[in-house]
């Protein structure tokens, strides 16, 4: 589903050069639950950015569902994006001027379906996050965490491949975040592929796998032995080949 | 076009799209009918008089002393003109179109008529007339040097030939050839026959209801000691003639001063002063109204940009492309600007109906409104471009930073 191999992504201003990401690579398989996790500027986020081309990267190469994402021009990632992948944030990113409904009728306009195909929808996929009686609400009558399920519901509306979290639960208490995990797992188990960034290791330990980043590199990981025993076999994400590695000037 | 949800959106911040609305609705309110009335100046500045104005002057010649005779004076003054070098042609005259004075008469088709047929300006002026006025003989012929009487003020206007302008020869003849036919110039007055009609010459006065309405009278008539002139010359030799007629005719007779020399562009552009600051003041007001606006919707759109990065950057991230984000804010701005433009139409009638009420001003025509709406749309688009443009280049990685 998603397979970075030797991933390499260098931030270059006219005085210093940061690589945030080194050799990096990963392979989550389709149906998976990965969590990242690692500190603040490890390049869990630009891992995260890359893994949802919203950001380019410099070297090594990434399929997603099987297509090489490498010189796919702007439009092109764009709908990728968009057909292929969900987002779901730590800030939840929800438009304030916009209802339940048309918030998550956002990302299926990109894609261009019908009205009433859109319809369907829009009131499948918050009904599954139980919000469907508040469509014509807005984001501010609503808690955090049902805000975040509003998120979820956008980022399932279209059907994605992959489902990318960034912090779901980061901005929620302990008990909206509970709630939204279990629904994250719900998703999982219905076959979406779901690869979250988190650095709390609760949460991570609720993932099938997990991924540790430092430094721009993979770390450590920890999953299922079926889901490792691939992994290894692929060699990507092996213990042994990665080495914490500073951050150049 | 997500209209909906953009309107929806928009309902939700009702104070910006008010006020651009409102901006936009004013803007086309005013500039339309202030282009109305630049327009209504333009074309009544760019009325033909009638005569060659290019390459004519004018000029009077007031005589002082004792013996001096202003009729002989006239007539080796125009003798004299006409041999000048550069000059095509020359005749006196008591007046001019565009010089705002002038004589102004009933001319009627009975004598002792109690209401006139018409109300005509009369232009006393020789056998030359016709070609220093660079007038176009349509029907008849021109004066005889026989019928270009002497006179003086005073004396009654009694002329036996006359030329009148179309217009006027129309009027008085609707139904048949107005020359050979008589006219009467005076209550008492012997009957004048129409010997010629020109093409067109304007009265003096350019807000006369009847400006196209003129007789040329053939009659030597100094006003007391004052004479005036009208030179047309070679074309391209106007200012150095008019340099050359000062000079020789002070040295032909020194008991009179020569001034008031005018080309015939400079008493247009003094007649039109009024009108020209007019369109000038309004065009300015459009410009500034158009300017206005134009920074009003860059403003709120560059706000709204800067406000809404991370809802770009959000869009981007949920598959929106460079392109989407583009049309996001241009249709963003058709929407307020047509709900300004759709007040804004009613405004510009309502404004029109007004100045018709208050200063008798003609209806405001229709097409004027859609022609505003197109021009504002554009105005809208452009003007929101730049700011649209720095949206569509949010990347979309904005969407995960950290506030």
């Amino acid at each position: 589903m998603l397979k970075m191999t030797h991933l390499q992504k260098v931030y270059r201003t006219h005085l210093i050069e940061t690589h945030a990401l080194r050799d990096f690579s990963i392979h989550v398989r389709e149906g998976e639950f990965v969590a990242v996790t690692g500190p603040s500027g490890s390049g869990k986020t630009t891992f995260l950015n890359i893994a949802g081309l919203l950001e380019e990267f410099t070297g090594g190469e990434y399929q997603l569902d099987g297509v090489d994402v490498h010189g796919l021009n702007d439009d092109q990632r764009s709908r990728l994006r968009n057909e292929k992948l969900g987002f779901i944030f730590q800030g939840f990113n929800l438009i304030p001027d916009l209802n339940l409904f048309d918030n998550v009728d956002v990302p299926l306009r990109y894609r261009g379906y019908g009205a009433a195909e859109r319809k369907k929808r829009i009131e499948d996929a918050l009904g599954r996050v139980g919000l469907a009686s508040r469509m014509k609400h807005y984001p501010s009558e609503l808690s955090g965490g049902q805000q975040q399920r509003v998120a979820i519901a956008r980022a399932l509306a279209g059907s994605p491949r992959l489902l990318l979290a960034d912090e779901p639960t980061g901005n929620l208490d302990s008990l909206m975040a509970r709630g939204v995990m279990e629904l994250l797992e719900e998703i999982n188990r219905q076959g979406t592929t779901i690869v979250m960034v988190t650095h709390d290791p609760e949460l991570a330990a609720r993932a099938h796998r997990n991924v540790h980043v430092i430094d721009g590199q993979v770390t450590d990981f920890d999953s299922e032995p079926a889901l490792r025993a691939g992994s290894r076999e692929s060699g990507i994400g092996n213990r042994e080949s990665v080495q914490a590695a500073p951050v150049s000037p | 076009m997500e209209i909906r949800p953009i309107l929806s959106a928009l309902m939700r911040s009702k104070v910006s799209m008010i006020l651009i609305g409102l901006q936009v609705a004013l803007t086309l309110a005013i500039v339309c009918n202030a282009l109305f009335i630049i327009g209504q100046r333009m074309d009544r500045m760019n009325r033909p008089s009638g005569m060659n104005e290019a390459d004519t002057f004018t000029f009077g010649s007031n005589g002082f002393g004792q013996g001096y005779d202003a009729q002989a004076v006239l007539r080796s003054d125009l003798a004299l003109l006409r041999q000048l070098p550069g000059v095509a042609d020359a005749t006196n005259t008591n007046t001019t179109p565009l010089s705002q004075g002038g004589w102004n008469s009933p001319i009627n088709l009975q004598p002792r008529q109690k209401s006139a047929t018409a109300n005509t300006a009369f232009y006393m002026v020789d056998s030359h007339a016709l070609g220093a006025f660079g007038l176009r003989l349509v029907a008849g012929r021109n004066f005889k040097d026989e019928e270009v009487m002497p006179m003086d003020q005073g004396d009654r206007i009694q002329p036996s030939a006359v030329i009148v302008t179309k217009p006027l020869a129309e009027t008085l003849f609707p139904d048949s050839d107005a020359v050979g036919k008589q006219v009467y110039l005076g209550e008492d007055s012997p009957p004048s026959t129409i010997v010629g009609v020109v093409e067109r010459m304007q009265q003096p006065w350019i807000d006369s209801s009847t400006i196209e309405y003129s007789t040329l009278i053939p009659a030597f008539m100094p006003y007391g000691n004052y004479s005036r002139y009208l030179v047309r010359t070679e074309p391209g030799r106007r200012d150095e003639v008019m340099k050359a007629v000062e000079q020789k005719l002070a040295e032909a007779n020194s008991g009179r001063i020569i001034g008031r020399m005018r080309s015939m562009e400079q008493t247009r552009a003094d007649a039109y002063a009024g009108d020209r600051a007019m369109a000038i003041i309004l065009g300015t007001v459009i410009v500034a109204l158009l300017l206005v606006t134009a920074l009003g919707i860059v403003g709120m759109a560059s706000f709204w940009v800067a406000q809404r990065t991370r809802q770009i950057g959000t869009r981007r991230a949920l598959g929106a492309t460079k392109g989407d984000i583009l049309r996001y804010f241009q249709t963003e701005n058709f929407v307020i600007t047509t709900i300004g433009l759709l007040v804004g139409g009613v405004l510009a009638y309502a404004l029109s109906l007004w100045l018709m009420q208050a200063y008798q001003a003609p209806r405001l025509p229709w097409y004027y409104v859609p022609v505003g709406f197109a021009c504002l749309w554009l105005l809208g688009q452009l003007a929101v471009l730049g700011p649209a443009l720095r949206a569509s280049r949010v990347p979309p990685a904005v969407a995960t930073r950290s506030v």
